[in-house]
């Protein structure tokens, strides 16, 4: 496996499998080590630069909708372009794709695209006539070896991290294709089944020493090679091992049971780098505006903060520009009323309206959804603004407030399609983190201003757990707030719900 | 506020007065320069203002294919690699552009029968992309050595339809306004040939325009008005970029 453009010397080569066969890597690794991974996602959604030692690669993804193969009407596609870039190597020349390129290529669309990680049927727009064609381009920019494990991971990390505009059908023949854009609707992500992982090995000697995640010099004194696709489930998506060095079946074998190792924890690192990518995402949503983060800013820096919040609030509210500010409750009590009547009307016409209201003043109409489940009990003006001002006695995070406020307005925004809203808006541990604080300021707030009148209904848990739509009755007892007493001694159980329709979730924690 | 009513027909406004990010018409976006990122090429840098980023990588001087090889200087091939999609003309126009600024730096001369490669490659579009290459381009052959005759400084500026001037456009408001235009400048602090004047007619060598690309028909005064402002502001980005490099190169010598 002989690589143009890099010059070893004998000495160099014999020494690298001299020290394998004495279980040493010039790099100090054991054998079945992989090197330093970084996954960095980019700012735009669906692009995601993957650093495995030193081989870079970027992964970018795009959608478009178009037509669909006659055979596979009502199938998306999903196709995956590798470049070479002569960026990543002097060897690589642009033009024509080089073998390895081509066979790289090949290896991550069997993994992906032939083991259905990606569901290519949600992608269907119009059966027959439009789908959408989501399209993985993936650039080799710096190689110093095993480009397969790297260019797969950076391309699944795209995939998890892409987000395509949502489309309805609708128009007078049903026919008609209206794209949201995303300061209407918030995009969504493409379902993905299960995650491929390639793990490669480098065989040497007789095919009786492998080494994991061979570097570039390593590759160059290799023997042969396998790539084992596999996911976290133990299912095998794709092997490859084309010519090079014989090897027994048995030690096949024992490459598979590594790589399945190998493939469940690299799967927890990308989901845990996923995760931590959706929570920073959320967070830079509300902060697109200098001027609101100002706010923000000023507001917590304020020492005497009720009564100014609130003034300042209303000034600004006349000149919000369109941003996912913090919203009035102008602005909400808007929703409850232009809604309820829309509620009854499809959702084809729910999306034009939608589509219809950028006329509106500031660009308020964000927060086009369903109905408001607060109701007129909930009031919003203690919520307003840092929480984390009004008392000393809980150190908040005005942040998760401000994200709150994004969640609660995104699940309201989704309200007409909740079964489209993406679960992995707010994680876990966010979740809990804002029960938390918003019964903190719920306490506070009831101290000076009841936030919920004597006969208001508490309503189930705001929004579905990560992964999880239908909430079981333990999962709701977690999440359910702490109750906090008062200091007359009577509990406030405090709960949110972002539903369209509370009851249908029996058991949710109602008390009535 | 109350947001303009788009009529069918009439041009999308664009207001200087109040940009989407907050800045003012002659405000630049955060600039950032990071080099020496990439292990297997011989220079690399990346440029960012804001969110617009380029990856620039310099090969050479390394043996030129035969038919292109010239026996009496370097030869300079640019790629520019788009982050999505199949090359088209875009891309093989932003080249040929690329390559024409960075002949008039690279001292050729000095590597006869040899290519220098510069590879682009797009990680992130919003706007201002021809300048954030050029500068990208430019830090990337710093870092590989590549002897220079002094360096670029590359901005871009917008004018809307109502005739005002603003600098380094993003992506939303390139698409707005009536017309945009890149600038290059050569960046020099003293003339690499001491002998010759370091100005032309009275105006310093650095005043003079290497390269400029317009998209969209503006008139020849908001023309002249553009390359006022620009001048202005690639004397900063120059500044910038100097010190970025110099400050990364003194590191340097203190560890060697």
């Amino acid at each position: 496996m002989s690589h143009a453009g890099l010059r070893m010397s004998t000495n160099e080569k014999e020494f690298i499998v001299a020290a394998i066969r004495e279980e040493q890597r010039i790099d100090g690794r054991t054998p079945f080590d992989y090197r330093r991974l970084q996954i960095k996602f980019l700012k735009e959604d669906g692009s995601v630069e993957v650093q495995l030692g030193q081989t870079r690669v970027l992964a970018v993804v795009k959608g478009e909708i178009t037509q669909p193969y006659p055979d596979r009407g009502n199938e998306g596609s999903l196709a995956i372009f590798t470049e070479f870039s002569p960026m990543g190597d002097p060897a690589f020349e642009p033009g024509r794709p080089s073998e390895m390129a081509v066979e790289l290529g090949r290896i991550i669309d069997r993994g992906l695209r032939e083991s259905r990680a990606v569901d290519t049927e949600s992608l269907c727009i119009l059966s027959g006539r439009s789908v959408w064609s989501i399209r993985v381009d993936i650039h080799i920019l710096d190689n110093y070896g095993n480009l397969v494990d790297a260019a797969n991971l950076a391309a699944l990390a795209a995939l998890l991290s892409y987000r395509r505009p949502e489309c309805t059908v609708g128009g007078d023949d049903g026919q008609q294709i209206i794209v949201h854009p995303p300061e209407v609707r918030e995009p969504v992500g493409l379902i993905i089944h299960h995650l491929p992982i390639a793990v490669t090995f480098a065989f040497f000697g007789d095919g009786n020493f492998q080494v994991l995640d061979p570097n570039l010099k390593e590759e160059e004194v290799m023997g042969g090679r396998i790539t084992i696709t596999i996911n976290s489930q133990g299912e095998i998506c794709a092997v490859q091992k084309g010519g090079g060095v014989g090897v027994s079946a048995s030690e096949v074998m024992r490459c598979l049971r590594i790589a399945a190792a190998k493939a469940q924890s690299m799967t927890e690192t990308l989901k845990k780098a996923v995760e931590i990518h959706e929570i920073e995402r959320a967070q830079r949503k509300i902060r697109r505006h200098p001027n609101l983060q100002n706010q923000i800013d000023t507001a917590s820096s304020v020492p005497n903060p009720i009564k100014k919040i609130e003034v300042e609030m209303e000034e600004t509210s006349e000149d919000i520009e369109p941003k996912q500010a913090l919203d009035t409750e102008r602005g909400i009590k808007d929703l409850s009323m232009s809604d309820s009547s829309r509620m009854k009307s499809t959702e084809t016409e729910v999306a034009e309206t939608l589509t219809e209201k950028p006329s509106r003043a500031g660009g308020r109409d964000l927060f086009a959804g369903g109905e408001s489940a607060w109701g007129d009990d909930v009031k919003l003006t203690p919520l307003k603004g840092s929480p984390g001002t009004r008392s000393t006695l809980f150190p908040l995070d005005s942040d998760a407030l401000v994200e709150f406020d994004v969640a609660a307005r995104a699940v309201l925004r989704g309200g007409v399609s909740s079964q489209r809203m993406s679960s992995k808006l707010v994680s876990e541990p966010l979740q809990r983190q804002i029960s938390d604080q918003i019964a903190a300021a719920a306490v506070y707030a009831n101290q000076t201003s009841p936030l919920i009148s004597e006969d208001a209904r508490p309503l189930g848990p705001i929004f579905p757990r990560v992964g999880d739509m239908d909430s079981t009755e333990e999962s709701d007892a977690a999440l359910e707030t702490k109750s906090v007493s008062q200091p007359e001694g009577t509990p406030v159980n405090f709960y949110f719900s972002g539903k369209k329709k509370p009851k249908k979730r029996g058991g949710s924690g109602r008390q009535d | 506020m109350v947001m303009a009513k788009v009529e069918v027909g009439a041009a999308p406004s664009l207001n200087v007065a109040e940009r989407a990010d907050g800045r003012s018409a002659s405000q630049l976006r955060p600039l950032s320069l990071s080099r020496g990122l990439l292990t297997r090429a011989h220079g690399s840098a990346t440029w960012s203002q804001e969110n617009t980023t380029v990856l620039a990588a310099v090969y050479g001087p390394k043996p030129a294919a035969m038919k292109k090889e010239n026996a009496e200087r370097a030869i300079i091939e640019v790629v520019w690699r788009a982050k999505s999609g199949l090359s088209g003309s875009y891309e093989k126009d932003a080249e040929v552009v690329v390559r024409r600024s960075l002949e008039y730096i690279i001292l050729t001369a000095l590597h006869p029968n040899t290519a220098i490669s510069v590879i682009l490659q797009v990680i992130n579009d919003d706007g201002s992309l021809l300048a954030c290459a050029m500068n990208a381009a430019c830090a990337a052959l710093v870092d590989a050595g590549i002897p220079l005759n002094g360096l670029l400084s590359a901005v871009s500026c917008g004018v809307t339809h109502d005739g005002q001037v603003f600098l380094d456009p993003t992506k939303p408001e390139e698409q707005k306004c009536k017309a945009y235009v890149s600038f290059v400048f050569p960046s020099r602090r003293l003339s690499a040939v001491p002998e010759l004047p370091a100005d032309v007619d009275g105006e310093p060598v650095e005043y003079g325009i290497l390269t400029s690309v317009t998209r969209g028909a503006m008139e020849v005064e908001e023309y002249f008005s553009c390359v006022e402002n620009c001048r202005a502001a690639a004397a900063k980005v120059s500044e910038f970029s100097r010190s970025s490099i110099e400050q990364s190169l003194k590191g340097n010598r203190d560890g060697c």
